[in-house]
């Protein structure tokens, strides 16, 4: 038999359908994938490094551009990791706007996500919509925090500032608008034969192996497994609202990219329910527990790892303190770290070439946090 | 909680007579122990085959300059348990040279490699391409601590002249080309 050929295909660092500045090589036997090899290098920036020279406060400068879609997980790993180094209380107030804060920002980036998946399958009318309503959210962001896009409003000992005034009926506003419209994504999105055909029993992820490969997130939860750092691991008030029934976590059978859209689809639900839940229930009082002046403050020698659930899956931040005002050592972990290295490697073997950038948006492929 | 985790050390140490330090009250689910590197990949082994801690959260490095030492940090974690553990061991910082795991988590790879490029920590057996995130490096791992970033910038790069005099750009253009400066940008010209 003759040997056949391979054709090799450098897909990115520009390319519309990857999800960033990062690269896949891959080895094609005509158009079906025979070996994938991710390779970044584009982004990294060396914000570690750079943190090592700044105290403890200035890194949120650096910590937003982390992943850009998403900024305020990392903001609320790194300002845990601290609080957890010290022993700093955060009061009842500050945790309900971190989760206010947090939930938004992950209803902002599921919205687009809905862009980028829908967007990688040929549907361009539902990104148009889904990045128009992700704008009612970030104009929200901009009365409470100031910022659209970069926030910098989740720091160690609670939230820069209150809520401002009227702020509960605009968001509840929005909610209700949201809610709605999420109907409009079924019918345009979900109800798409194109979607479905495209999307069912393709870059499947193998439920026995999930945690072992170290899936976290909706893919996690897109294998049929319930897994949810903010059940598993809780942090701030979330432990609580799951016991109250407050929110669910969606565990969906199949592992493919239909399971995981599945996911994210009821997701936005369940944020919604959190965002009113707090804005009915939040507590009055204090929203910041002061910390001593950034210049001379110094955490214990010791070190702390801390993490949360993104949109994107688990994220965690290390930092370790040698009794200085600087770090000695941070280090973030994001969820794309596993997902669009070991994870998407070898998941895309044997898939279609036109599948790639699909895939990768399910995984919700994150490139600053690979390197950053 | 408390009782948990007294029993998942209780256990390791029976397996392993070697564990030096443990410590329990850094945080409510979290389990310290610190141990010889040869016995790394065994006890990780142990931790995810026999006691289900099958997810590997992280692995990192921090670098004790003072001490001469790299300390090595890896954290598994159980679902089923609820905690996670913290194995730590120390790394001679002269010679930086550990045994690789990725036969047990294969995403291990992918943080090994990472450690090796930044701090030059060499895991013996590991496969993986040369490069992961910087390219064609020649100094010292720059994570570590000994690296001066402000000396390296200065060798590698130039100053772009013409902005040394930290003057309005337009001024600089203006006398360069011979053009005029507009009207409007006049009151910003120092």
């Amino acid at each position: 038999m003759a040997r056949e050929k391979l054709t090799t295909l450098y897909l990115g660092p520009q390319h519309p359908g990857i999800t960033g500045n990062m690269m896949v090589r891959l080895k094609l036997k005509g158009d079906t994938i025979v070996s994938a090899r991710t390779e970044v290098g584009y982004l990294h920036r060396g914000f570690e490094k750079l943190q090592e020279k700044r105290n403890w406060l200035q890194s949120f400068t650096l910590l937003c551009r982390f992943c850009v879609p998403e900024p305020d997980p990392v903001e609320e790993a790194y300002a845990l990791a601290v609080e957890n180094l010290e022993g700093r209380e955060v009061p009842e107030r500050a945790k309900y706007i971190r989760v206010l804060v947090l939930e938004m920002a992950r209803i902002a980036s599921y919205l687009l996500w809905y862009g980028g998946q829908s967007g990688s399958a040929g549907l361009y009318t539902v990104g148009q919509w889904s990045v128009g309503d992700r704008n009612y959210i970030l104009d929200l962001f901009e009365d409470l925090t100031g910022g659209r896009v970069y926030h910098m409003f989740i720091w160690p000992g609670g939230v820069r500032r209150d809520l401002p005034k009227g702020f509960k009926d605009k968001a509840m506003k929005v909610m209700d608008y949201l809610e709605k419209r999420l109907d409009d994504y079924d019918t345009l999105l979900f109800d798409n034969a194109i979607f479905q055909k495209r999307a069912k029993g393709v870059g499947v992820i193998n439920k026995e192996k999930a945690v072992e490969w170290g899936v976290v997130g909706p893919p996690l939860r897109g294998c049929g497994i319930k897994s949810d750092i903010r059940i598993d691991d809780p942090y701030e008030i979330y432990g609580e609202l799951y016991e109250k029934g407050v929110f669910d976590v969606p565990a969906i059978e199949g592992g493919d990219v239909w399971a995981r859209a599945l996911v994210r689809r009821f997701e936005i639900r369940q944020s919604i329910k959190i965002i009113r839940y707090v804005l009915d229930n939040i507590p009055s009082g204090e929203f910041y527990n002061k910390i001593p002046n950034p210049h001379k403050w110094r955490l214990p020698k010791g070190d702390a790892y801390s993490r949360v659930e993104a949109s994107r899956g688990e994220i965690g931040f290390f930092v370790a303190s040698d009794g200085s005002i600087y770090p000695r050592r941070t280090h973030m972990r994001g969820a794309a770290y596993v997902h669009a290295v070991t994870l998407l490697e070898n998941i895309l073997v044997g898939e279609n070439v036109a599948d790639v950038s699909f895939i990768m948006n399910s995984l919700g492929t994150c490139p600053p946090e690979i390197e950053r | 909680m408390e009782e948990k985790k007294l029993q998942i050390i209780e256990r390791l140490q029976k397996a392993f007579p070697e564990i030096k330090n443990t410590k329990i009250d850094y945080d409510y689910n979290r389990v310290d122990i610190v141990i010889a590197k040869e016995k790394i990949p065994a006890i990780l082994f142990y931790l995810k085959d026999q006691m289900k801690f099958i997810h590997l959260v992280h692995i990192t490095c921090v670098d004790w300059i003072e001490e001469n030492k790299f300390e090595l940090i890896f954290i598994v974690w159980s679902p089923e348990k609820k905690i996670k553990v913290f194995v730590k061991t120390f790394l001679d910082r002269n010679n930086p040279v550990m045994e690789n795991i990725d036969m047990i988590w294969r995403q291990a790879n992918t943080y090994e490699r990472e450690l090796k490029e930044m701090f030059g920590i060499e895991f013996e057996g590991l496969v993986a391409p040369k490069e992961f995130i910087l390219e064609d490096w020649e100094d010292i791992p720059p994570m570590r601590k000994d690296f001066d970033t402000e000396a390296y910038a200065k060798k590698r790069f130039f100053e772009r002249p013409g902005r040394e005099d930290a003057r309005d750009v337009r001024q600089t253009i203006a006398e360069r080309t011979g053009e005029e400066i507009p009207e409007f940008a006049k009151k910003y010209s120092r």
